[in-house]
Protein backbone atom coordinates (compact mmCIF):
# COMPACT_ATOMS: atom_id res chain seq x y z
CA UNK A 1 0.00 0.00 0.00
CA UNK A 2 1.24 3.35 -1.02
CA UNK A 3 1.68 5.76 1.72
CA UNK A 4 2.86 9.53 2.18
CA UNK A 5 5.29 10.34 4.82
CA UNK A 6 2.72 12.63 6.79
CA UNK A 7 5.48 14.81 8.25
CA UNK A 8 4.94 16.24 4.90
CA UNK A 9 1.80 17.53 5.40
CA UNK A 10 0.72 20.54 6.67
CA UNK A 11 1.57 21.89 10.53
CA UNK A 12 -0.28 20.59 13.13
CA UNK A 13 -3.58 21.71 13.52
CA UNK A 14 -5.90 23.16 16.62
CA UNK A 15 -7.50 19.89 17.08
CA UNK A 16 -5.46 17.25 15.44
CA UNK A 17 -3.99 16.11 18.75
CA UNK A 18 -7.36 14.15 18.90
CA UNK A 19 -6.48 11.34 16.94
CA UNK A 20 -2.79 12.57 16.30
CA UNK A 21 -0.05 11.04 18.62
CA UNK A 22 3.30 12.78 18.65
CA UNK A 23 6.32 12.06 20.63
CA UNK A 24 10.74 11.63 20.32
CA UNK A 25 13.08 8.98 22.08
CA UNK A 26 16.49 10.32 22.23
CA UNK A 27 18.91 8.14 20.40
CA UNK A 28 21.92 6.40 22.26
CA UNK A 29 25.19 8.30 21.13
CA UNK A 30 26.40 7.29 17.89
CA UNK A 31 23.17 5.17 16.81
CA UNK A 32 22.79 5.25 13.31
CA UNK A 33 19.41 5.36 11.63
CA UNK A 34 19.44 1.98 10.13
CA UNK A 35 20.23 0.75 13.47
CA UNK A 36 17.49 2.29 15.13
CA UNK A 37 14.68 1.34 12.61
CA UNK A 38 15.88 -1.81 12.73
CA UNK A 39 15.58 -2.06 16.44
CA UNK A 40 11.82 -0.98 15.61
CA UNK A 41 11.49 -3.34 12.44
CA UNK A 42 9.64 -6.17 14.52
CA UNK A 43 6.77 -3.96 15.63
CA UNK A 44 6.20 -3.28 11.79
CA UNK A 45 6.37 -7.04 11.04
CA UNK A 46 2.42 -7.87 11.52
CA UNK A 47 -0.13 -8.79 9.75
CA UNK A 48 -1.99 -6.28 7.46
CA UNK A 49 0.93 -3.85 8.14
CA UNK A 50 3.42 -2.59 4.98
CA UNK A 51 6.46 0.16 5.47
CA UNK A 52 8.95 1.83 3.71
CA UNK A 53 12.29 3.31 4.54
CA UNK A 54 13.88 6.12 3.00
CA UNK A 55 17.00 6.84 4.62
CA UNK A 56 15.80 9.50 7.89
CA UNK A 57 12.11 8.22 7.53
CA UNK A 58 10.31 5.16 7.95
CA UNK A 59 6.50 5.41 6.83
CA UNK A 60 3.56 2.53 7.91
CA UNK A 61 0.02 1.90 7.08
CA UNK A 62 -1.78 -0.79 8.68
CA UNK A 63 -4.84 -2.20 7.21
CA UNK A 64 -7.10 -4.62 9.76
CA UNK A 65 -4.15 -5.37 12.31
CA UNK A 66 -5.17 -8.41 14.73
CA UNK A 67 -6.36 -7.83 18.15
CA UNK A 68 -2.83 -7.79 20.19
CA UNK A 69 -0.61 -5.78 17.40
CA UNK A 70 1.46 -3.38 19.83
CA UNK A 71 0.43 -0.59 17.58
CA UNK A 72 -3.44 -1.60 16.39
CA UNK A 73 -4.66 1.49 17.57
CA UNK A 74 -2.89 3.50 14.97
CA UNK A 75 -3.62 3.33 10.89
CA UNK A 76 -0.48 5.06 9.41
CA UNK A 77 2.50 6.95 11.02
CA UNK A 78 5.79 8.49 10.46
CA UNK A 79 9.42 7.91 12.29
CA UNK A 80 12.06 10.30 11.60
CA UNK A 81 15.30 10.62 13.03
CA UNK A 82 16.41 14.00 13.71
CA UNK A 83 19.83 15.06 13.58
CA UNK A 84 18.79 19.24 13.61
CA UNK A 85 18.18 19.02 17.39
CA UNK A 86 21.46 19.46 20.20
CA UNK A 87 21.03 15.08 20.16
CA UNK A 88 19.78 13.02 17.84
CA UNK A 89 16.31 11.95 18.33
CA UNK A 90 13.82 9.36 17.06
CA UNK A 91 10.71 11.42 16.40
CA UNK A 92 7.37 9.32 15.19
CA UNK A 93 3.73 11.09 14.47
CA UNK A 94 1.07 8.54 14.32
CA UNK A 95 -2.37 8.68 13.48
CA UNK A 96 -5.56 6.41 14.65
CA UNK A 97 -9.12 6.55 13.43
CA UNK A 98 -9.70 4.65 16.66
CA UNK A 99 -9.07 7.58 18.61
CA UNK A 100 -10.91 10.06 16.24
CA UNK A 101 -14.33 7.63 16.30
CA UNK A 102 -14.13 7.26 20.21
CA UNK A 103 -13.93 11.04 20.42
CA UNK A 104 -16.82 11.20 18.01
CA UNK A 105 -19.09 8.41 19.98
CA UNK A 106 -20.25 10.60 22.82
CA UNK A 107 -21.91 12.78 19.91
CA UNK A 108 -23.57 9.57 18.21
CA UNK A 109 -24.87 8.47 21.38
CA UNK A 110 -26.79 11.64 22.40
CA UNK A 111 -28.07 12.15 18.96
CA UNK A 112 -29.38 8.29 19.87
CA UNK A 113 -31.01 9.79 22.73
CA UNK A 114 -32.38 12.71 20.97
CA UNK A 115 -34.53 10.18 18.81
CA UNK A 116 -35.27 7.98 21.41
CA UNK A 117 -37.11 11.31 23.33
CA UNK A 118 -38.48 11.78 19.38
CA UNK A 119 -39.70 8.44 19.67
CA UNK A 120 -41.14 9.00 22.79
CA UNK A 121 -42.91 11.71 22.28
CA UNK A 122 -44.47 10.17 19.34
CA UNK A 123 -45.14 7.00 21.13
CA UNK A 124 -46.75 8.72 24.33
CA UNK A 125 -50.30 9.71 23.00
CA UNK A 126 -50.59 5.72 21.02
CA UNK A 127 -50.05 4.60 24.31
CA UNK A 128 -52.80 6.55 26.34
CA UNK A 129 -55.08 6.23 24.24
CA UNK A 130 -54.86 2.11 24.26
CA UNK A 131 -54.93 2.31 28.22
CA UNK A 132 -57.71 4.36 27.87
CA UNK A 133 -59.59 1.54 25.57
CA UNK A 134 -58.35 -1.27 27.72
CA UNK A 135 -61.14 -2.85 30.07
CA UNK A 136 -60.34 -2.57 33.74
CA UNK A 137 -59.62 -6.45 34.28
CA UNK A 138 -61.08 -7.64 38.30
CA UNK A 139 -58.00 -8.20 40.31
CA UNK A 140 -56.59 -12.06 40.54
CA UNK A 141 -54.29 -13.55 42.74
CA UNK A 142 -52.20 -15.95 40.82
CA UNK A 143 -51.48 -19.61 42.24
CA UNK A 144 -48.56 -20.36 43.76
CA UNK A 145 -46.95 -23.96 44.48
CA UNK A 146 -47.53 -25.63 47.96
CA UNK A 147 -43.40 -26.36 47.56
CA UNK A 148 -42.84 -22.95 47.29
CA UNK A 149 -45.26 -21.56 49.70
CA UNK A 150 -43.52 -24.54 51.92
CA UNK A 151 -40.03 -23.56 51.74
CA UNK A 152 -40.97 -19.43 52.28
CA UNK A 153 -40.93 -18.10 49.06
CA UNK A 154 -42.66 -14.96 48.99
CA UNK A 155 -46.36 -14.55 47.79
CA UNK A 156 -46.47 -13.43 44.09
CA UNK A 157 -47.97 -10.05 42.99
CA UNK A 158 -51.73 -9.80 42.07
CA UNK A 159 -52.15 -9.57 38.31
CA UNK A 160 -53.50 -5.92 38.85
CA UNK A 161 -50.41 -5.18 40.17
CA UNK A 162 -48.12 -6.79 37.56
CA UNK A 163 -50.55 -5.24 35.10
CA UNK A 164 -49.62 -1.67 36.57
CA UNK A 165 -45.87 -2.20 37.22
CA UNK A 166 -45.75 -3.02 33.28
CA UNK A 167 -48.00 0.27 32.60
CA UNK A 168 -45.09 1.88 34.80
CA UNK A 169 -42.48 -0.32 32.71
CA UNK A 170 -44.01 0.90 29.37
CA UNK A 171 -43.10 4.60 30.26
CA UNK A 172 -39.66 3.54 30.86
CA UNK A 173 -39.09 2.22 27.50
CA UNK A 174 -38.17 4.98 25.65
CA UNK A 175 -35.81 7.02 28.59
CA UNK A 176 -33.04 7.96 26.78
CA UNK A 177 -31.14 7.34 30.29
CA UNK A 178 -28.69 4.55 28.66
CA UNK A 179 -27.81 6.59 25.99
CA UNK A 180 -26.32 9.30 28.01
CA UNK A 181 -24.83 6.85 30.11
CA UNK A 182 -22.84 5.23 27.23
CA UNK A 183 -21.96 9.08 25.97
CA UNK A 184 -20.40 9.10 29.28
CA UNK A 185 -18.37 6.25 28.87
CA UNK A 186 -17.08 6.71 25.44
CA UNK A 187 -15.92 10.08 26.60
CA UNK A 188 -14.32 8.77 29.66
CA UNK A 189 -13.13 5.91 27.44
CA UNK A 190 -11.22 8.80 24.91
CA UNK A 191 -9.41 10.12 27.75
CA UNK A 192 -7.95 7.20 28.90
CA UNK A 193 -7.06 6.16 25.59
CA UNK A 194 -5.54 9.36 24.50
CA UNK A 195 -3.44 9.08 27.71
CA UNK A 196 -2.57 5.14 27.95
CA UNK A 197 -1.79 4.44 24.18
CA UNK A 198 -0.01 7.56 24.06
CA UNK A 199 2.43 6.67 26.95
CA UNK A 200 2.17 2.70 25.86
CA UNK A 201 3.66 3.45 22.30
CA UNK A 202 6.23 5.53 23.83
CA UNK A 203 7.47 2.88 26.05
CA UNK A 204 7.57 0.07 23.10
CA UNK A 205 9.61 2.45 21.16
CA UNK A 206 12.10 3.26 23.94
CA UNK A 207 11.89 -0.42 25.32
CA UNK A 208 13.03 -1.43 21.55
CA UNK A 209 15.66 1.75 20.76
CA UNK A 210 17.59 1.51 23.97
CA UNK A 211 16.66 -1.89 25.09
CA UNK A 212 15.34 -0.88 28.47
CA UNK B 1 -3.07 -31.42 10.02
CA UNK B 2 -4.49 -34.65 11.21
CA UNK B 3 -7.09 -33.73 13.56
CA UNK B 4 -9.13 -36.10 15.65
CA UNK B 5 -12.01 -38.32 15.02
CA UNK B 6 -15.35 -36.88 17.02
CA UNK B 7 -18.00 -39.56 16.01
CA UNK B 8 -18.23 -39.17 12.43
CA UNK B 9 -16.10 -36.06 11.90
CA UNK B 10 -12.69 -34.95 11.96
CA UNK B 11 -12.22 -32.33 14.18
CA UNK B 12 -9.31 -29.65 14.11
CA UNK B 13 -7.92 -30.38 10.14
CA UNK B 14 -7.44 -26.97 9.61
CA UNK B 15 -6.27 -25.41 12.93
CA UNK B 16 -5.16 -26.39 16.52
CA UNK B 17 -7.94 -27.27 18.60
CA UNK B 18 -7.76 -29.14 21.66
CA UNK B 19 -10.22 -32.44 22.17
CA UNK B 20 -11.32 -34.23 25.43
CA UNK B 21 -11.23 -32.77 28.94
CA UNK B 22 -8.43 -34.33 29.65
CA UNK B 23 -6.81 -32.38 27.73
CA UNK B 24 -7.55 -29.45 28.67
CA UNK B 25 -5.07 -27.65 31.53
CA UNK B 26 -6.32 -26.53 34.73
CA UNK B 27 -5.61 -23.64 36.88
CA UNK B 28 -2.68 -24.22 38.99
CA UNK B 29 -1.58 -22.76 42.22
CA UNK B 30 -2.17 -22.77 46.09
CA UNK B 31 -5.30 -24.70 47.62
CA UNK B 32 -6.97 -21.65 47.68
CA UNK B 33 -6.72 -20.16 44.18
CA UNK B 34 -7.54 -23.79 43.17
CA UNK B 35 -10.56 -23.77 45.67
CA UNK B 36 -11.70 -21.03 44.44
CA UNK B 37 -11.82 -21.80 40.89
CA UNK B 38 -13.55 -24.89 40.94
CA UNK B 39 -16.55 -23.17 43.05
CA UNK B 40 -16.64 -20.06 41.85
CA UNK B 41 -19.39 -20.84 39.01
CA UNK B 42 -21.57 -23.35 41.17
CA UNK B 43 -21.59 -20.71 43.78
CA UNK B 44 -22.44 -17.62 42.01
CA UNK B 45 -25.38 -19.60 40.25
CA UNK B 46 -26.53 -21.22 43.59
CA UNK B 47 -26.04 -17.70 45.03
CA UNK B 48 -28.56 -16.26 42.28
CA UNK B 49 -30.95 -18.99 42.52
CA UNK B 50 -31.32 -17.97 46.54
CA UNK B 51 -31.46 -14.52 45.64
CA UNK B 52 -34.29 -14.49 43.19
CA UNK B 53 -36.07 -17.47 45.08
CA UNK B 54 -36.20 -15.25 48.34
CA UNK B 55 -36.03 -11.93 47.38
CA UNK B 56 -39.16 -9.56 48.15
CA UNK B 57 -40.96 -8.43 45.44
CA UNK B 58 -40.30 -4.91 46.09
CA UNK B 59 -36.29 -6.37 44.91
CA UNK B 60 -37.48 -8.65 42.64
CA UNK B 61 -37.75 -6.20 39.71
CA UNK B 62 -36.07 -5.99 36.25
CA UNK B 63 -34.17 -3.05 37.03
CA UNK B 64 -32.20 -5.00 40.07
CA UNK B 65 -31.26 -8.00 37.51
CA UNK B 66 -30.13 -5.16 35.44
CA UNK B 67 -27.82 -3.80 37.96
CA UNK B 68 -26.46 -7.44 39.28
CA UNK B 69 -25.84 -8.08 35.48
CA UNK B 70 -23.74 -4.86 35.30
CA UNK B 71 -21.83 -5.61 38.85
CA UNK B 72 -21.06 -9.24 37.46
CA UNK B 73 -19.43 -7.83 34.15
CA UNK B 74 -17.21 -5.59 36.01
CA UNK B 75 -16.35 -8.40 38.22
CA UNK B 76 -15.52 -10.43 35.17
CA UNK B 77 -13.63 -7.98 33.37
CA UNK B 78 -11.47 -7.39 36.24
CA UNK B 79 -11.01 -11.41 36.53
CA UNK B 80 -10.30 -11.27 33.24
CA UNK B 81 -7.28 -8.68 33.76
CA UNK B 82 -6.05 -10.78 36.66
CA UNK B 83 -6.24 -14.54 35.13
CA UNK B 84 -6.15 -14.46 31.78
CA UNK B 85 -6.88 -17.57 30.15
CA UNK B 86 -4.80 -16.87 27.31
CA UNK B 87 -2.17 -13.67 27.07
CA UNK B 88 -3.57 -14.15 23.17
CA UNK B 89 -7.26 -12.96 23.84
CA UNK B 90 -5.75 -10.33 26.56
CA UNK B 91 -8.19 -7.54 26.46
CA UNK B 92 -6.59 -3.99 24.88
CA UNK B 93 -7.73 -0.41 24.74
CA UNK B 94 -9.28 -0.63 20.91
CA UNK B 95 -10.80 -4.31 21.78
CA UNK B 96 -12.43 -2.65 25.07
CA UNK B 97 -13.84 0.08 23.08
CA UNK B 98 -14.81 -2.06 19.80
CA UNK B 99 -17.07 -4.16 22.37
CA UNK B 100 -18.69 -1.33 24.01
CA UNK B 101 -19.77 0.15 20.78
CA UNK B 102 -21.77 -2.81 20.32
CA UNK B 103 -23.01 -3.13 24.04
CA UNK B 104 -23.97 0.45 23.61
CA UNK B 105 -25.87 -0.12 20.43
CA UNK B 106 -28.06 -2.74 21.91
CA UNK B 107 -28.71 -0.89 25.26
CA UNK B 108 -30.06 2.69 22.90
CA UNK B 109 -30.69 2.46 19.07
CA UNK B 110 -31.33 -1.36 18.97
CA UNK B 111 -33.50 -1.01 22.04
CA UNK B 112 -35.98 1.53 20.36
CA UNK B 113 -35.81 -0.06 17.41
CA UNK B 114 -36.75 -3.43 19.19
CA UNK B 115 -39.76 -1.61 21.00
CA UNK B 116 -41.04 -0.48 17.54
CA UNK B 117 -40.70 -3.25 15.37
CA UNK B 118 -39.17 -6.33 16.67
CA UNK B 119 -40.18 -8.41 19.86
CA UNK B 120 -41.03 -5.74 22.21
CA UNK B 121 -44.04 -4.79 19.98
CA UNK B 122 -44.94 -8.10 19.15
CA UNK B 123 -44.75 -8.97 23.05
CA UNK B 124 -47.13 -6.25 23.70
CA UNK B 125 -49.90 -6.60 21.36
CA UNK B 126 -49.63 -10.19 21.98
CA UNK B 127 -49.48 -9.59 26.09
CA UNK B 128 -52.40 -7.03 26.28
CA UNK B 129 -54.80 -9.28 23.76
CA UNK B 130 -54.08 -12.25 26.15
CA UNK B 131 -55.91 -13.90 28.76
CA UNK B 132 -53.19 -14.98 31.55
CA UNK B 133 -55.48 -16.29 33.70
CA UNK B 134 -55.54 -19.48 31.28
CA UNK B 135 -51.90 -20.04 32.48
CA UNK B 136 -52.74 -20.58 36.07
CA UNK B 137 -51.63 -24.50 35.56
CA UNK B 138 -48.24 -23.00 34.26
CA UNK B 139 -47.43 -20.38 37.12
CA UNK B 140 -49.18 -22.89 40.11
CA UNK B 141 -45.92 -24.59 39.38
CA UNK B 142 -43.22 -24.93 41.64
CA UNK B 143 -40.58 -21.76 40.85
CA UNK B 144 -37.24 -23.41 39.95
CA UNK B 145 -39.41 -25.92 37.71
CA UNK B 146 -40.52 -23.00 35.96
CA UNK B 147 -37.81 -21.09 35.18
CA UNK B 148 -36.54 -24.40 34.19
CA UNK B 149 -38.87 -24.89 31.77
CA UNK B 150 -38.37 -20.97 30.78
CA UNK B 151 -34.82 -21.36 30.32
CA UNK B 152 -34.80 -24.46 28.61
CA UNK B 153 -37.39 -23.76 26.02
CA UNK B 154 -35.98 -20.52 25.12
CA UNK B 155 -32.49 -21.77 24.70
CA UNK B 156 -33.78 -24.56 22.76
CA UNK B 157 -35.17 -22.18 20.02
CA UNK B 158 -32.02 -20.40 20.53
CA UNK B 159 -30.24 -23.62 19.47
CA UNK B 160 -31.96 -24.20 16.16
CA UNK B 161 -31.75 -20.37 15.58
CA UNK B 162 -28.23 -20.23 16.01
CA UNK B 163 -27.84 -23.91 14.19
CA UNK B 164 -29.85 -22.62 11.08
CA UNK B 165 -27.52 -19.38 10.67
CA UNK B 166 -24.66 -21.66 10.56
CA UNK B 167 -26.72 -24.17 7.70
CA UNK B 168 -28.56 -21.42 5.43
CA UNK B 169 -26.79 -18.55 3.86
CA UNK B 170 -28.98 -15.87 4.46
CA UNK B 171 -29.00 -16.42 8.00
CA UNK B 172 -24.88 -17.06 7.86
CA UNK B 173 -24.55 -13.62 6.55
CA UNK B 174 -25.63 -11.85 9.51
CA UNK B 175 -24.13 -13.82 12.10
CA UNK B 176 -20.71 -14.36 10.01
CA UNK B 177 -19.36 -10.79 11.16
CA UNK B 178 -19.69 -12.45 14.72
CA UNK B 179 -17.48 -15.53 13.59
CA UNK B 180 -14.58 -12.80 13.00
CA UNK B 181 -14.02 -11.85 16.75
CA UNK B 182 -10.41 -13.18 16.82
CA UNK B 183 -10.28 -13.40 21.35
CA UNK B 184 -13.17 -13.64 23.66
CA UNK B 185 -13.85 -11.50 26.14
CA UNK B 186 -16.41 -10.78 28.79
CA UNK B 187 -18.28 -8.13 25.93
CA UNK B 188 -18.00 -10.07 23.02
CA UNK B 189 -21.12 -11.75 22.70
CA UNK B 190 -22.39 -8.19 21.72
CA UNK B 191 -19.92 -7.92 18.55
CA UNK B 192 -21.76 -8.64 15.54
CA UNK B 193 -24.00 -7.01 12.15
CA UNK B 194 -27.36 -5.01 13.77
CA UNK B 195 -28.97 -6.69 11.55
CA UNK B 196 -28.03 -10.53 13.45
CA UNK B 197 -28.50 -8.27 17.13
CA UNK B 198 -31.88 -7.30 15.65
CA UNK B 199 -32.83 -11.14 14.85
CA UNK B 200 -31.45 -12.45 18.13
CA UNK B 201 -33.54 -9.49 19.95
CA UNK B 202 -36.61 -11.76 18.19
CA UNK B 203 -36.26 -13.90 21.14
CA UNK B 204 -39.18 -15.34 23.56
CA UNK B 205 -38.06 -14.52 26.63
CA UNK B 206 -40.04 -11.35 26.67
CA UNK B 207 -43.33 -12.86 26.73
CA UNK B 208 -42.66 -14.67 29.82
CA UNK B 209 -42.97 -10.93 31.52
CA UNK B 210 -46.04 -12.21 32.96
CA UNK B 211 -44.07 -14.65 35.35
CA UNK B 212 -41.23 -12.10 36.86
CA UNK B 213 -39.84 -14.49 39.33
CA UNK B 214 -39.56 -17.47 37.44
CA UNK B 215 -38.31 -15.38 34.43
CA UNK B 216 -35.64 -13.40 36.28
CA UNK B 217 -34.98 -17.14 38.31
CA UNK B 218 -34.27 -18.03 34.13
CA UNK B 219 -32.35 -15.10 33.76
CA UNK B 220 -29.82 -16.04 36.19
CA UNK B 221 -29.40 -19.44 34.61
CA UNK B 222 -28.79 -17.40 31.76
CA UNK B 223 -26.53 -14.94 33.56
CA UNK B 224 -24.56 -17.40 35.79
CA UNK B 225 -23.90 -19.88 32.73
CA UNK B 226 -24.16 -18.05 29.42
CA UNK B 227 -22.10 -14.97 30.54
CA UNK B 228 -19.30 -17.42 30.51
CA UNK B 229 -19.02 -18.26 26.86
CA UNK B 230 -17.37 -15.09 25.93
CA UNK B 231 -14.68 -14.97 28.69
CA UNK B 232 -11.05 -15.02 28.86
CA UNK B 233 -10.79 -16.95 32.52
CA UNK B 234 -10.19 -20.17 33.21
CA UNK B 235 -11.92 -22.47 35.77
CA UNK B 236 -11.60 -25.62 36.92
CA UNK B 237 -15.47 -26.36 35.64
CA UNK B 238 -17.06 -29.46 37.53
CA UNK B 239 -17.56 -32.17 35.80
CA UNK B 240 -21.61 -32.12 36.25
CA UNK B 241 -21.40 -28.79 35.32
CA UNK B 242 -19.33 -29.42 31.90
CA UNK B 243 -21.76 -32.01 31.07
CA UNK B 244 -24.85 -29.90 31.66
CA UNK B 245 -24.07 -26.46 30.88
CA UNK B 246 -22.10 -24.70 28.28
CA UNK B 247 -18.51 -23.29 29.14
CA UNK B 248 -15.52 -20.96 27.84
CA UNK B 249 -14.09 -24.10 26.38
CA UNK B 250 -17.31 -25.03 24.48
CA UNK B 251 -17.57 -22.11 22.75
CA UNK B 252 -14.29 -21.32 22.16
CA UNK B 253 -14.39 -24.38 19.97
CA UNK B 254 -17.39 -23.21 18.25
CA UNK B 255 -15.53 -19.74 17.61
CA UNK B 256 -12.40 -22.10 16.16
CA UNK B 257 -10.71 -21.27 13.09
CA UNK B 258 -11.23 -25.00 12.01
CA UNK B 259 -14.67 -25.56 9.90
CA UNK B 260 -15.73 -28.41 11.67
CA UNK B 261 -15.45 -27.71 15.02
CA UNK B 262 -17.44 -24.26 14.23
CA UNK B 263 -20.11 -26.34 13.54
CA UNK B 264 -20.56 -27.42 16.80
CA UNK B 265 -21.94 -26.17 20.33
CA UNK B 266 -24.65 -23.70 19.33
CA UNK B 267 -26.76 -23.86 22.74
CA UNK B 268 -26.22 -20.96 25.04
CA UNK B 269 -26.90 -22.24 28.13
CA UNK B 270 -27.88 -25.92 27.99
CA UNK B 271 -25.00 -28.21 26.39
CA UNK B 272 -27.29 -31.19 27.17
CA UNK B 273 -29.42 -29.64 23.92
CA UNK B 274 -26.25 -30.12 21.94
CA UNK B 275 -25.57 -33.55 23.25
CA UNK B 276 -29.05 -34.69 22.26
CA UNK B 277 -28.70 -33.92 18.44
CA UNK B 278 -24.78 -34.96 18.42
CA UNK B 279 -23.61 -31.29 17.38
CA UNK B 280 -21.49 -31.35 21.22
CA UNK B 281 -18.03 -31.49 21.05
CA UNK B 282 -15.62 -31.10 24.14
CA UNK B 283 -13.03 -29.44 23.91
CA UNK B 284 -11.29 -25.90 23.56
CA UNK B 285 -9.38 -23.69 21.01
CA UNK B 286 -7.18 -20.81 21.10
CA UNK B 287 -7.36 -19.22 17.94
CA UNK B 288 -10.13 -18.66 16.80
CA UNK B 289 -12.04 -16.29 13.49
CA UNK B 290 -12.30 -16.64 10.15
CA UNK B 291 -10.08 -16.31 7.23
CA UNK B 292 -7.09 -17.24 9.10
CA UNK B 293 -7.71 -15.06 12.13
CA UNK B 294 -8.23 -11.63 10.14
CA UNK B 295 -9.58 -8.90 12.34
CA UNK B 296 -12.55 -7.28 10.84
CA UNK B 297 -12.93 -3.75 11.15
CA UNK B 298 -16.39 -2.14 12.71
CA UNK B 299 -17.00 -0.30 9.44
CA UNK B 300 -16.59 -3.76 7.38
CA UNK B 301 -18.97 -5.37 10.23
CA UNK B 302 -21.76 -2.39 9.60
CA UNK B 303 -21.59 -3.63 5.58
CA UNK B 304 -20.23 -7.26 5.45
CA UNK B 305 -23.49 -8.92 4.67
CA UNK B 306 -24.87 -6.74 3.08
CA UNK B 307 -21.70 -6.44 0.42
CA UNK B 308 -21.38 -10.28 0.55
CA UNK B 309 -25.12 -10.96 0.30
CA UNK B 310 -25.34 -8.63 -3.12
CA UNK B 311 -22.19 -10.51 -4.50
CA UNK B 312 -23.86 -13.75 -4.54
CA UNK B 313 -26.84 -12.28 -5.82
CA UNK B 314 -25.16 -11.20 -8.72
CA UNK B 315 -23.07 -14.13 -9.12
CA UNK B 316 -26.65 -16.14 -9.48
CA UNK B 317 -27.80 -14.08 -11.86
CA UNK B 318 -24.95 -14.19 -13.77
CA UNK B 319 -24.84 -17.85 -14.01
CA UNK B 320 -28.75 -18.20 -14.79
CA UNK B 321 -28.56 -15.44 -17.14
CA UNK B 322 -25.17 -16.11 -19.19
CA UNK B 323 -24.58 -19.50 -17.56
CA UNK B 324 -21.16 -18.73 -16.16
CA UNK B 325 -19.33 -19.99 -13.47
CA UNK B 326 -16.65 -18.87 -11.06
CA UNK B 327 -13.19 -17.66 -12.72
CA UNK B 328 -11.00 -21.14 -12.91
CA UNK B 329 -7.26 -20.49 -13.73
CA UNK B 330 -6.94 -20.40 -17.12
CA UNK B 331 -3.93 -23.68 -17.44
Amino acid sequence: MSSTPIDDAPKPGLFDWIWHIRGEIPLAPGQTSEDAFDRVAPLFDARGTSHRRMGDTLTFDKKDPDAQDKMAVFDRGTLTVDRNGPAPALRYHLVSRALLLCFLAPLMFLSFAAITIAVGKMDTPAKEEAAKKKPEKKDVQPPQSVIDKWLGAPAPESLKKKADDANKKDDKKTKPTSAYVFAGIFAVLYLIGRFLEDRLIKAQFRKRLLGA
Amino acid sequence: MEGVRVGKRMIGTQAPVTIGWENIPRVEGGPFKQAFFTWFQPAVLFGLILFWYYAPNSIAKASTAIGIGIGFRVLMLTMEHFFPRYESWRLTWKELATDLFYVGLGYTILNVVEDFIGAGAIIEAVQHSADWEKFHWFTGLPLLLQAFLISFIFDFGQYWMHRGMHNWYPLWLPHSVHHYITQLNINKGAVGNPVELFLIGLGVGGFFDFLPRAALLAGALGLAVGTYQHINVRFNTPRWWRFTFNTTEHHSLHHSQDFEASRSNFCNTWIIIDRFFGTCVDGEAELLGMEGGRRMSIREQMTYPFTEGWKSIKERIDRTRYGQTSAVPAE
